[in-house]
């Protein structure tokens, strides 16, 4: 479903910013069937990794300092 | 091809629930290596893992809605209601924060001297810094109303403008805010006084600055595009929190602030 709507141009003739709107649109509504937070390429892969071996490797750190102060060391 | 027959949003399988709630773990986790053990590794990588979650999960958001039209008026009344209910329920947790100064000053003990302010507590002065505090926010609500309706008429200009002046008001807040928290004669530690201010101002000032933070997204997407005349949630989900930031300042300005001094 094709969400088209009216976006202002701005006719200052500052600094312009170009409406990228249209291309984007038609970027993530390829039929491609890969999900929407992989759909921009290699940079949404490369994030959804880091955040993967992040959240898992700290949950097993945490879980390994769990185990460690579960057994703590006898003071003498 | 398959197509829906209805107007609803079926979301592409997402893995930022899991990591969210991991990173949730990783946060308590984190604050006990901290509070028990001396250790921050933990609470950073879980403040690292929780902001690329909201970062990942609204990019997301503004894929499926700008960018793919899965905002059907539909959807947009859920958020709606979503967003209401989520305001509501800040709402009564700053409501237990009132609760609590109001339990404490109404009846101050023996131990406080009787008195609210408590014996020995110099409280600041309302009619200083806390009150520019209150003009700059019923400022930046003006400022945000026009925002919203130079939106509504398609005036791109005025829109950034006005957002700008907003998030400038809520930045200066954050900026006053800090500067008395330096000021003050008391801490957190200060007995019940200090508790309950610190408490609920602190929370305050963290809204504050989840506000202030929703806002420049928003105004980098108009910059980008991405509001229509007629079809802006995120920006109007955006005034709604900040109208509720402002609000909880006037109650916290009027209690604690003026009534508790």
């Amino acid at each position: 479903l094709l969400w088209t709507a009216q976006r202002t141009i701005s006719t200052a003739s500052r600094r312009q910013f170009e409406n990228k709107v249209p291309e984007k649109q038609k970027l993530f509504q390829k039929g491609n069937g890969i999900p929407v937070h992989l759909k921009c390429g290699i940079a949404d892969t490369l994030l959804y990794r880091a955040i993967m071996i992040l959240t898992f490797g700290g949950t097993a750190y945490s879980i390994y300092q769990l185990a460690v102060a579960s057994f703590p060391k006898k003071l003498d | 091809m398959t197509h829906q027959t209805h107007s609803y949003h079926m979301v592409n399988p997402s893995p930022w629930p899991l990591t969210g709630a991991l990173s949730a773990f990783l946060m308590t986790s984190g604050l006990i290596m901290w509070f028990h053990f001396n250790s921050l590794i933990l609470l950073a990588l879980s403040l690292l893992t929780n902001t690329l979650t909201m970062y990942q999960w609204w990019r997301d958001i503004v894929r499926e809605s700008t960018f793919q039209g899965h905002h059907t008026p539909t959807v947009q009344k859920g958020l709606r209601y979503g967003m209401i209910l989520f305001i509501l329920s800040e709402a009564l947790f700053f409501m237990g924060f009132f609760w609590a100064f109001y339990h404490s000053s109404l009846a101050p003990t023996p131990e406080l001297g009787g008195s609210w302010p408590p014996t020995g507590i110099h409280p600041l002065n309302p009619l200083e810094v806390p009150l520019l505090n209150t003009s700059v926010l019923l400022a930046s609500g003006v400022s945000i109303t026009w925002a919203h309706h130079s939106l509504m008429e398609g005036n791109r200009k005025h829109t950034l403008q006005a957002l700008l002046i907003t998030i400038m008001l809520g930045l200066y807040f954050t900026l006053l805010q800090a500067s008395e928290y330096y000021e003050t004669s008391f801490t957190i530690s200060d007995g019940i006084y200090g508790s309950t201010f610190f408490v609920a101002t602190g929370f305050h000032g963290l809204h504050v600055i989840i506000g202030s933070t929703f806002l420049i997204v928003c105004f980098m997407r108009q910059l980008t595009f991405h509001f229509t005349s007629n079809h802006h949630f995120g920006f109007e989900a955006a005034a709604w929190y900040w109208h509720f930031v402002d609000v909880v300042w006037l109650f916290l300005y009027i209690s604690i602030y003026w009534w508790g001094s």
